[in-house]
C-alpha cells in the first residue's frame, strides 16, 4: 500500500482537511467522555476513530474514478445489508430495526453506510451528463437510485436517517442543471404544504400524539408537558443555556448528562453536551470548524476536473451540513428531535466510520485534480 | 472554473450551496447566543432547581413534664417507609400495589389510596407509606432499592404518650396536618406544609408553636430520577421547647381511678389551686388513648380503633370537664348564695328565710327534700335546703340571677388553655329565647333555675372556677394547664441561613384574676355553711378527713326524675369543695353521670383526692392549721 503512494500523491495529499476532521472528532472524544464519564463510550470512540482512520487513508489514496466504475457493486451491496436489517439478524433498538449484528464485525448501522454508495451511484449516473438541463427522465432515474435505499429504511423505520438521504439528491439534481424555476417551484410548495399536511396531518390523526408534541415542543417549549414528549427538547435547552458563555469546564460532577437529566447525552444530544462544558465559545469554535471544513470540501468541488468527482464531494457537503443543521437545530431547540447524529462527534462507530470514508473520497478527488 | 462550459452555471450554483450552509450555521450561531449569553443565567437556575432538593429533617418536638419533673409526653425515634414523587410520575403506579402490601405488609386499599394521594397532590414531595417499619420491612424496601427507587426509610420521631388514655383529654395527641387545615388562615400563616404533624386537641394543639421544633434538612443533588447523588449542605434541626405542666401526676392518677371506680365510670374531676388557677389534675372519663391516633392513622386497624373511637355512645373523645354541660342542681346554690348577699336580699346578719317543706307557684307546690323551718343561709348550704332557695330566687327575681350569672362569668369560657371549651348555658341565654316563646318568664322557671335545674346547664370548669373564688376573697382565676416552657439554646452560626436563634423560656403569663367582691363577713358566712356540708353534719359528712377541713357542696341533677331510679337517665352527682376549708391549697370538683345523690357518689372521688393531696405533699399528715375547732366555726 505505502510502496505505491507515489511522492506527487503525498505533496498533493489535503492536510488541511484531513487535520481539521481529526480535530473534531478529537473534540469529539472529549465531549463524549464529559457526556458519561463513568462510561467507556469515549474510549471505544477512539477505537472507531483509528479503524475510521486507516478506512480513511486506503479510499483517500485510492483512484476513486475506479471505485466510482465499481459504484453498482457497492450500492448492491448495501441493499444487500438493508434487506438483512430486516431480518431476524437485525437489533431492534427504541422501537428501531435499525442494526445489523453479524458476528466477528460486531453490531453496526447499514443506513448510515449505504450513503456512501448512494452518493457514489448518482455521481456515476450524472456525471456522464455534460449539457443541458435535467430531464424528466434523468430525474426519475436518480430518484429511483435513492428510492431503493430509503425506502427499506423507511421499513425499519428511521425517519432521522432517512431525512439525511434527501440532500445528496437535491445537490446532484441541482448540480445537474434542473431549472431554477423548479427549485424556487419546490420551495414555495414546501412552503404551502408543510402547513397544509400538519393541519390535515393533526385533524386526520396522521401525524401521532407525540409526534405533534416534539413538534410543539419546538414551537414553544414551556408550553408542553415538560414530563412528556417535550422532555428531551426541554432538557437539551437546559443544557445549552446552563453552559453560557464559557462553560462549566469539565467540572461534570452536577452535569445535565451526569445526573440523567439529558437523555442520549453521547450520541445525539453530544451538541448540547458541548454546549454545556465549553460554553459559547467552545460551540462557536465548533461552529467555525465545520465552516472551514465544507468550505474546504466545496473548495475541492471548485477546483477539481471531472464532473463526478465534483457531485460527490458537493453531495457529501451538502449532506454534512444538513446533517449538521438538524442536529444542532434540534439540540439549541428550534427543530424537532429526531435522531441524526452529529457528524465527527457523536460516538457511534457506524457514523464515525462513514463520514471518514466520505472525507476520504473528497481527499481522493483532490488529489488528483492535477491528472490529465 | 473549468465545469462552467458544461452551460449549467455549475460554478454559481455550488456558490449557492455553499453560501446556503453557511447561512445555517450562522442562524445556530445566533441561537446559541440567544440561549448562551442573553438567557443564560434563566436556564442555568432551571439546571440548578431541577437537580437540587431539600429533603426535610424533622424536629424532635418538645416533651411535656408533670410540675415534678415526671414525663408526661416524649417522642422516641422510629423508622418510615417513605413514598417520594419524583420516580413516581413517569411510571403506572398500579403495578406497585400489590408489591408494596406485599413486601410491606400493608392492606391493597391503603396502597392505592396513598398512591392516588401522592398523584393527585402535586406538592407533597414525600409521603409516608408505613410508619413505625419493623426491620423487616427496612430490610425489603433497602434490598429493593433499584427496583423502587420511589422508596426510602426515613427516620422520624414520634409522639409516644407513656400513660395511655390517662390525661388524653387535657395532652391531645398529634397527627398529619388536614387539607382542610392547610386552607385555614389559622395554620397556612403559621408556613405549615402538607405532611407536617401538628397538635390536635389539649396542650399538644394550644401550644403547637412553642412544641413544634424547627425542621432542618439536607440539601442534596439528585439524578432525573431523584434519586440522591450528592449531599451539599446538612441543617440540623431545632428541637422545640419541653412544656412543664400544672399537672400533679399523683393527683391525676388518683382522680383517673376514683373516676374509673365509680358506679358508672362516666364523668369528670378537675383539681385546682384556688390560689392561681393552676390545674392539678383534670380527668375526664371514659377517655382515649392517644397513641392509637399518633401510630395508628396510617393503619387499617388503627383506623378502625380510631373510627370506633367517633362512633362510641359513651363520648370517649369529649372532654367533659370542659364541654359537658350538666345541670349543676345544688351546687349552683352557692354562687346563687353570694349573688344574693352582694345584691343585699339578703344579709350576713339576716339571712333567714322559711323552708315550708316546698313552695306553691300558682297550681303547682315544689318541693324540698326536708323540712328545715327557717333556716339561716350557712345552715341552709349545709343542709341544702331547697324550700330555702325557692324564696331567695324569687326575692332575687330572675334580673338578680342574671346578674349572679354575670359576677360568675357563666355566660362565659373560663379562658382554660386548651381548645374546645364550651359555654354554660343559663338563663341569661335562655330567657329572650324563653319569652319569646312563652311570651315571658314566669315565676315556676324562677324556682327551677334556683336549684340548678331547668335552664341551667354548667361545665364543670366553670362551676370549679365561680366556686373556688369564694375560699380566696372572691379572686376567679384563669383555670391554666401550662406552668412554664424550658429555654432551647440557638443552633447553626449566627447571621447564616441555616441560624436557629435561641428559643427563651416562657412561664405562663397569668392574666389578673376576676375580682367578686365580697365583704370578709359575706366570704365567711359563705364558708361556715360549705365547712358544715362535710363538717358540721351536712348532706356530704361520711367523707370527713380528720384534721382537714374541707368545704364543699353537693349536687345531685335531676335528668328525667328527681330521686328514682331511672336506669340509665339516673341523675348527675356534684361534689364541689375546697380544702382546707378556712385557707386553701386546693380546690376539687368531681362529677359522676347518672349515679344518684352526689353526697353518696361525687364526694367520695373528692376525698381520694384530697387524701392524695395529703399523703404527697405533707407526707400523709395534714399541716397543723387545715383544721379549726368546730366550737370556734359555730361562734363565727
Amino acid at each position: 500500500m505505502v510502496a505505491i503512494i507515489e511522492k506527487r500523491d503525498l505533496r498533493d495529499f489535503d492536510w488541511l482537511t484531513t487535520i481539521l476532521a481529526v480535530a473534531i472528532a478529537c473534540f469529539g472524544v472529549w465531549q463524549i467522555h464529559n457526556a458519561l464519564p463513568n462510561e467507556n463510550y469515549w474510549s471505544k470512540q477512539i477505537i472507531g476513530l483509528g479503524i475510521a482512520l486507516f478506512a480513511f487513508f486506503v479510499i483517500a489514496f485510492s483512484d476513486y474514478r475506479r471505485i466510482i466504475e465499481f459504484a453498482p457493486f457497492f450500492y448492491g451491496f448495501g441493499l444487500l445489508l438493508l434487506a438483512l436489517v430486516l431480518t431476524p439478524l437485525g437489533v431492534e433498538v427504541n422501537g428501531q430495526q435499525a442494526w445489523l449484528k453479524l458476528p466477528i464485525i460486531g453490531q453496526f448501522q447499514p443506513s448510515e453506510f449505504m450513503k456512501v454508495p448512494t452518493v457514489l451511484m448518482l455521481a456515476r449516473y450524472f456525471g456522464k451528463k455534460k449539457t443541458g438541463a435535467l430531464s424528466i427522465r434523468e430525474a426519475l432515474i436518480g430518484g429511483g437510485i435513492m428510492a431503493a435505499p430509503l425506502g427499506l429504511i423507511m421499513l425499519e423505520p428511521d425517519v432521522g436517517q432517512a431525512i439525511t438521504y434527501f440532500p445528496i439528491l437535491a445537490a446532484a439534481f441541482f448540480l445537474s442543471g434542473i431549472k431554477i424555476r423548479y427549485v424556487v417551484g419546490a420551495i414555495v410548495l414546501a412552503a404551502v404544504m408543510v402547513p397544509a399536511a400538519w393541519i390535515v396531518g393533526v385533524k386526520t390523526g396522521k401525524i401521532k400524539k407525540y409526534q405533534q408534541e416534539r413538534i410543539m415542543a419546538v414551537v414553544d417549549p414551556e408550553s408542553v408537558d415538560p414530563r412528556g414528549f417535550g422532555y428531551h427538547t426541554i432538557q437539551s435547552i437546559i443544557t445549552v443555556g446552563k453552559g453560557g458563555l464559557s462553560g462549566i469546564k469539565g467540572d461534570t460532577e452536577t452535569s445535565q448528562s451526569v445526573l440523567k437529566f439529558l437523555p442520549e447525552p453521547h450520541t445525539d444530544f453530544i451538541f448540547a453536551v458541548t454546549a454545556e462544558n465549553t460554553g459559547f465559545i467552545g460551540c462557536i469554535s465548533l461552529l467555525l470548524a465545520y465552516a472551514l471544513l465544507l468550505s474546504r470540501l466545496i473548495a475541492g468541488a471548485r477546483e477539481t476536473t471531472e464532473r463526478a468527482g465534483m457531485l460527490v464531494i458537493m453531495s457529501i457537503a451538502t449532506a454534512l451540513a444538513f446533517q449538521i443543521f438538524i442536529n444542532v437545530g434540534m439540540a439549541l431547540g428550534f427543530l424537532p428531535v429526531i435522531g441524526v447524529p452529529l457528524p465527527l462527534m457523536s460516538a457511534g462507530l457506524s457514523a464515525i466510520l462513514t463520514t471518514f470514508c466520505a472525507i476520504g473520497f473528497v481527499v481522493s478527488i483532490r488529489m488528483r485534480r492535477f491528472v490529465n | 472554473m473549468k465545469l462552467n462550459e458544461y452551460t449549467q452555471n455549475v460554478g454559481m450554483r455550488t456558490i449557492v450551496i455553499q453560501v446556503v450552509a453557511f447561512a445555517l450555521l450562522a442562524l445556530l450561531g445566533v441561537r446559541l447566543y440567544y440561549l448562551q449569553i442573553v438567557q443564560g443565567d434563566y436556564w442555568s437556575g432551571r439546571a440548578e432547581n431541577q437537580r437540587i432538593r431539600l429533603i426535610p429533617i424533622p424536629a424532635p418536638r418538645g416533651a411535656i413534664f408533670d410540675r415534678n419533673g415526671k414525663i408526661l409526653v416524649d417522642s422516641r425515634p422510629t423508622y418510615n417507609v417513605v413514598l417520594s414523587n419524583e420516580p413516581l410520575k413517569t411510571i403506572d403506579v398500579s403495578t406497585r400495589v400489590p408489591e408494596y402490601s406485599r413486601g410491606l405488609n400493608l392492606e391493597s386499599d391503603f396502597v392505592v389510596e396513598r398512591l392516588n394521594l401522592i398523584k393527585k397532590q402535586n406538592e407533597f414531595e414525600a409521603l409516608v407509606l408505613k410508619e413505625s417499619a419493623t426491620m423487616q420491612d427496612i430490610a425489603w424496601v433497602e434490598s429493593h432499592s433499584l427496583e423502587f427507587p420511589e422508596l426510602r426509610i426515613e427516620l422520624q420521631p414520634q409522639r409516644f404518650y407513656p400513660h395511655g388514655t390517662m390525661l388524653a383529654h387535657v395532652l391531645g395527641y398529634v397527627g398529619e396536618i388536614s387539607p382542610k387545615q392547610l386552607e385555614q388562615e389559622e395554620y397556612s400563616s403559621r408556613g405549615l406544609r402538607p405532611g407536617d404533624i401538628i397538635g390536635k386537641g389539649g396542650l399538644e394543639q394550644s401550644y403547637d408553636q412553642y412544641l413544634r421544633g424547627r425542621p432542618g434538612y439536607r440539601k442534596v443533588i439528585v439524578d432525573s430520577r431523584g434519586r440522591v447523588q450528592n449531599e451539599i449542605e446538612v441543617v440540623q434541626p431545632q428541637a422545640g421547647q419541653d412544656l412543664v405542666s400544672t399537672i400533679d401526676l399523683d393527683i391525676q392518677t388518683a382522680a383517673e381511678q376514683h373516676l374509673a371506680a365509680s358506679a358508672t365510670g362516666r364523668g369528670a374531676v378537675v383539681a385546682m389551686d384556688p390560689n392561681n388557677g393552676e390545674i392539678l389534675a383534670l380527668a375526664s372519663a371514659p377517655s382515649f388513648d392517644p397513641n392509637v391516633f399518633t401510630q395508628g392513622s396510617k393503619t387499617p386497624e388503627g383506623r378502625r380503633q380510631i373510627a370506633a373511637y367517633w362512633q362510641d355512645e359513651k363520648r370517649p373523645l369529649y372532654n367533659r370537664a370542659i364541654q359537658g354541660q350538666y345541670p349543676p342542681g345544688s351546687t349552683w346554690k352557692i354562687p346563687e348564695s353570694m349573688g344574693a348577699l352582694q345584691q343585699g336580699v339578703i344579709t350576713v346578719k339576716n339571712s333567714n328565710l322559711a323552708c315550708g317543706g316546698g313552695i306553691q307557684v300558682g297550681s303547682k307546690f315544689t318541693r324540698c327534700m326536708g323540712s328545715h323551718g327557717s333556716p339561716p343561709l350557712s345552715y341552709a348550704i349545709t343542709k341544702s335546703c331547697d324550700g330555702y332557695y325557692y324564696r331567695l330566687a324569687l326575692k332575687m327575681k330572675i334580673e338578680g340571677l342574671i346578674q349572679m350569672i354575670e359576677t360568675f362569668d357563666f355566660d362565659k369560657r373560663t379562658g382554660i388553655d386548651i381548645p374546645n371549651e364550651k359555654i354554660s348555658q343559663t338563663p341569661k341565654s335562655w330567657k329572650p329565647i324563653v319569652e319569646k316563646r312563652e311570651g315571658r318568664w314566669s315565676d315556676i322557671r324562677t324556682v327551677y333555675a334556683s336549684i340548678g335545674q331547668d335552664t341551667v346547664v354548667v361545665t364543670p370548669i366553670s362551676m370549679l372556677r365561680a366556686v373556688a373564688s369564694i375560699g380566696v376573697k372572691g379572686k376567679m382565676y384563669v383555670p391554666h394547664l401550662m406552668k412554664e416552657f424550658k429555654p432551647i439554646g440557638a443552633m447553626g452560626e449566627e447571621g447564616s441561613q441555616s441560624y436557629f436563634a435561641e428559643r427563651p423560656g416562657v412561664t405562663f403569663d397569668r392574666p389578673d384574676p376576676k375580682l367578686v367582691p365580697m365583704t370578709p363577713e359575706q366570704e365567711e358566712v359563705m364558708v361556715k355553711g360549705m365547712w358544715g356540708v362535710v363538717q358540721g353534719g351536712g348532706t356530704a359528712g361520711s367523707i370527713r378527713i380528720p384534721d382537714f377541713d374541707i368545704a364543699g357542696k353537693t349536687g345531685t341533677a335531676q335528668v328525667a326524675q328527681l330521686g328514682k331510679d331511672v336506669g340509665a337517665k339516673k341523675d348527675h352527682a356534684w361534689f364541689v369543695s375546697f380544702a382546707p376549708a378556712f385557707k386553701p391549697e386546693i380546690a376539687v370538683i368531681a362529677l359522676i353521670e347518672n349515679v344518684g345523690f352526689g353526697g353518696s357518689h361525687a364526694a367520695p372521688v373528692a376525698k381520694g383526692i384530697y387524701e392524695t393531696f395529703i399523703a404527697t405533699r405533707y407526707g400523709g399528715v395534714p399541716p397543723a392549721d387545715a383544721a379549726i375547732d368546730p366550737k370556734l366555726v359555730a361562734k363565727r
